[in-house]
């Protein structure tokens, strides 16, 4: 099986939220949504953009976990709080740089993106990516996304968000908003 | 003939993917509920109830490839929703009508009964006319076909039609003037992404047909452009290369500005013009006046934008003209889609892949639902009820003489000025919710209200059921099978995932039913199954130019749908129209149309200063009976809001979400304020999914095409009067 990655194009995104729609249904989610979709300046225009996890290779939502609740699939995936081991404490709310655990004050549980891994693990790309009518979320090839790289090359050394800052290297690879900057125009 | 590959056009968006299987569950191929891009979709079925219980992508599905808007993806919480009516329902006490209240619940042989028996004493009172018909196109062919002819036959009366009126007419109308056929897209959408520029006039594609997105952002990541008209900047205007920031209204001189353009600078293919249209040298004068200084005057535009677009159409080697509700609710509606649509014919941008002209249709089924017989005028297979040839060809099918069809009737507005006028006194109301979406509201309420008997048939109690003596459980969907005409004018196959909710019937069985009690049912009764009704109607659309007869279920499977025209077994369909440059008007041609200028019907003044134009959100669908039952899309959007310009917020000193009265002539309603630039100052917009005192539509204007009997949604006068609330009362 190839390894494939989400891959995030931001400036594609036209809030529609079918992302968040789509997460509720995958089998996993009891019907919650995981990420999150914000409108980037609403007073002012209609920019919208996903923030979903990135699924960091080494994530600090798992480091700031005293119970070791949050896993790592063999696919890169960074799980879900186990049920039995979550204590509630929400650090990793506060540890994830990007704000994605969600908090669910009943069951005192934290809930977070697992990429669909009833999915992805068996390589059919998570709810969000599969639903997304942009192609904001992509659901991509190491090869198709270094295709994309050479496409839209900023050159200015920022293509992947996170690299090299906040938490370093991330499964899930973003384009920034100005993916159009490298394209030349056909007449 | 055209080649088809036998699985359909795939594009470099197909990729071979497995679905999710989870034990004890079926996946059930379909398509969406809602709108004209008809989604691939499974429904995910519990093989121990029987029940629908979720979604998984269809990936197979060449359109859309398993995309879908959040509406898609909640669609089927419809089915099993706690809403829907289970039994028919009777209200005895008249005085309620217009509330929820007073319905009892009550047998399908009682309901049938008492509708024969107060159809039939209307119509020995009043004559056959006073009974009408006012149906949707949210329904597979099938039902929309035999709802004509349920009219017709069964009733024998004049007025049927339907709210596409609402919806699609204009583009009908405008399509039919200048080819001489109205099939909504000459191209299918596997071509839209390969193009080299769109002209999108009037459609906020993001929101409206979302899953249409991946390729209209293709074209700019090609390199190509994207040129979008609206009064506001909305997600794809956003990223647009020109915006072209018109007044409302104002398109006719907009296209016209552009059309003179690009004769003025040499885009102009001589040899198309010359040998397959008419009509060119009366429109180049005409569009003389359209100056980009004119042409700005009018609309508000930039000249220089209007330059610069007209620049990139002119010289793109291929281009797609495409269009919605924005130009085509208005009352100029078939001019405005005549007028963009000479854009292609002037360039010869047509008849080609990968270039053509489009209108994005707004109901599932828009396209095929207006082309069998439920439009006012209009026959199966397209055919007109005033053409004797046609009525002959039809009549052998129903096995009525041509002595008992019907003439034509009137509009879906004009209907309810006839329940006004008391000429019509009995209506049957189906798959439609025109007290929410029918234009000046209070009118059409009150005919709503002084009806002297109404049936409703539907699966929630819209808005429009609170009218109703006796409302008729019909099914969802996902409950009956059938054909549906998407987007790109191809036939697609609707399957049934579920047995229909506690006692509801699908409409064609309703209709077959009620026959019988009208004493009418030798007409019907040999249609036991959907599939009887979808024989019945590919023979009655047999020789019409809506030509449906080769498009059979099974070719539908094996070819991921079949494009119309499709006249025999052999026939694989029409992706592309135009092919062979032959246009549909007796000589072949196409009419480039010369088209005066008309403002808008109402103009703001001192008292109404304002321009309200109305519209959608992503969240819901149509009049919201739907959506705004269901949780998701309710939390996404809860209510409706008016959209202010912050220039035009300070002079009236509101501010971002207190609550303000909008209104116009014919009404008003309070709306919370949303402050956003993305709108132009002179303009605010309120979305059209609500019910009842939040409606728009109590305010807009019912000032009708001339031709197509739109209504102009789109544009008319309004004021701002400031509440000092932040609460609703
Ligand atoms: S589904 Fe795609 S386009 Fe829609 S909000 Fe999510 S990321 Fe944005
Ligand atoms: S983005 Fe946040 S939640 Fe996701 S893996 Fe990284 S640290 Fe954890
Ligand atoms: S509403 Fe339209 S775009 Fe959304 S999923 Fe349904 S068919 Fe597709």
């Amino acid at each position: 099986m190839v390894k494939k990655r989400l891959y995030l194009e931001l400036e594609n995104c036209i809030g529609c939220r079918s992302c968040l729609a789509a997460c509720t249904q995958c089998g996993g989610h009891e019907q919650r949504n995981r990420n999150y979709v914000y409108d980037v300046n609403p007073l002012v225009n209609r920019q919208t953009m996903p923030l979903m996890c990135l699924h960091c290779v080494n994530p600090a939502c798992a480091r700031s976990c005293p119970a070791q609740a949050i896993q790592i699939h063999e696919t890169g995936a960074v799980l879900s709080a186990l049920v039995e081991k979550c204590i509630g404490c929400q650090n990793c709310t506060i540890a994830c740089p990007y704000g994605i655990p969600k908090f669910d004050t009943e069951q005192n549980l934290m809930y977070k993106c697992d990429l669909c891994i009833d999915r992805t693990k068996d390589g059919i790309p998570p709810m969000c990516a599969s639903v997304c009518p942009s192609n904001t979320l992509q659901w991509l090839t190491d090869e198709e996304i270094e295709a994309k790289q050479k496409q839209f090359n900023l050159d200015n050394g920022k293509w992947v968000t996170s690299m090299p800052y906040l938490e370093g290297e991330t499964n899930v690879r973003v384009n920034l908003p100005g993916i159009l900057q490298g394209v030349t125009k056909l007449f | 003939m055209q080649e088809v590959n036998v699985k359909g056009p795939r594009d470099k968006f197909f990729k071979e993917i497995e679905n999710v299987r989870h034990p004890n569950e079926t996946l059930v191929k379909t398509h969406c509920s809602y709108c004209g891009m008809q989604c691939g979709m499974n429904l995910r079925v519990n093989t121990k109830t029987n029940k629908i219980i979720g979604v998984e992508p269809r990936y197979d599905w060449p359109v859309t490839v398993g995309k879908m808007c959040p509406k898609g993806v909640t669609a089927y919480q419809q089915t099993n929703h706690p809403d829907r009516i289970l039994k028919p329902l009777i209200r005895d006490d008249a005085s309620l009508k217009g509330t929820q209240q007073g319905f009892r619940e009550a047998s399908w042989d009682e309901a049938y009964d008492l509708i024969a028996k107060k159809f039939i004493e209307l119509q020995e009172q009043y004559g056959k006319d006073t009974l009408s018909v006012f149906s949707g196109v949210s329904m597979t062919n099938e039902k929309c076909y035999l709802t004509g002819k349920f009219a017709r036959v069964a009733l024998g009366t004049r007025y049927i039609d339907y709210n596409g009126r609402f919806c699609m007419s204009s583009a009908a109308g405008g399509f039919l003037r200048s080819f001489g056929v109205d099939r909504g897209s000459t191209l299918p959408w596997t071509d839209i992404h390969e193009t080299d520029c769109l002209f999108i006039a009037g459609s906020n594609t993001a929101e409206c047909h979302p899953t249409s997105m991946f390729r209209v952002w293709n074209v700019q990541e090609r390199g190509g452009y994207i040129i979008v008209a609206d009064p506001r900047e909305t997600p794809i205007a956003r990223r647009a290369d020109v915006h072209l920031d018109l007044r409302p209204g104002t398109d006719l001189a907009l296209a016209n500005g552009i059309v003179n353009l690009l004769i003025q600078n040499g885009y102009v293919d001589e040899v198309f013009v010359s040998s397959h249209t008419n009509g060119f040298e009366e429109t180049k004068e005409l569009v003389k006046e359209f100056t980009p200084e004119y042409t700005s005057q009018i609309t508000g535009v930039a000249p220089e934008k209007i330059i610069r677009a007209a620049e990139i159409y002119g010289m793109a080697p291929n281009a797609v003209v495409m269009f919605a509700r924005g130009i085509e609710q208005q009352h100029k509606g078939v001019d405005n889609v005549s007028g963009y649509t000479n854009m292609a014919l002037v360039t010869g941008k047509i008849g080609r892949p990968k270039s053509g002209v489009a209108t994005f249709t707004g109901q599932g089924n828009g396209q095929g639902g207006r082309e069998h017989g439920q439009k006012s005028d209009l026959l199966p297979g397209y055919r007109k009820i005033t053409n004797p040839k046609h009525v002959q060809e039809v009549c052998q099918v129903w096995g009525i003489t041509p002595e008992e069809m019907p003439q034509p009737g009137v509009s879906a507005y004009e209907m309810f000025e006839l329940m006004e006028q008391k000429t019509i006194r009995g209506l049957y109301l189906l798959c439609s919710n025109p007290a929410v979406s029918a234009p000046n509201q209070n009118f059409v309420r009150k005919a709503l209200k002084g009806l002297d008997f109404m049936v409703c048939s539907d699966f929630y109690l819209s808005e429009s059921a609170e009218f109703a003596d006796v409302i008729l459980p019909s099914v969802t969907w996902s409950e009956d099978e059938g054909t549906v005409t998407n987007i790109e004018g191809r036939i697609i196959k609707i399957n049934k995932a579920q047995e229909p909710l506690g006692e509801s019937k699908p409409d064609w069985q309703i209709q077959a039913e009620l026959a019988e009690y009208l004493g009418r049912g030798k007409y019907f009764s040999h249609l036991k199954t959907a599939r009887d009704v979808a024989d019945e109607f590919r023979l009655a659309s047999k020789g019409g130019y809506a030509d449906y007869y080769g498009a059979t279920w099974d070719k539908i499977e094996k070819q991921d749908g079949v494009f119309w025209p499709c006249r025999d077994e052999n026939d694989p369909g029409t992706p592309h129209m135009f092919l062979d440059k032959k246009f549909y008007h007796p000589d072949g041609k196409a009419k480039i149309c010369a088209l005066p200028y008309r403002p808008p019907a109402e103009e703001p003044d001192v008292e109404y200063p304002l321009r309200l134009t109305t519209g959608r959100v992503v969240y819901h669908y149509l009049s919201g009976n739907q959506t705004r039952r269901i949780q998701f899309l309710r939390d996404m959007c809860p209510e409706p809001y008016v959209e202010v310009h912050p220039e035009t917020a300070a002079k009236y000193m509101i501010e971002h979400e207190e609550y303000v009265r909008l209104y116009t002539r014919r009404g008003e309603a309070e709306y919370k304020v949303k402050i956003t630039e993305a709108i132009r100052k002179d303009t605010v917009f309120v979305p059209y999914h609500f019910g009842h005192d939040k409606s728009i539509n109590l305010l807009t204007i019912a000032a009708l095409d001339p031709i197509s009997r739109m209504p102009e949604f789109k544009a008319c006068a309004a004021q701002i009067e400031k509440l000092d609330r932040t609460e609703v009362q």
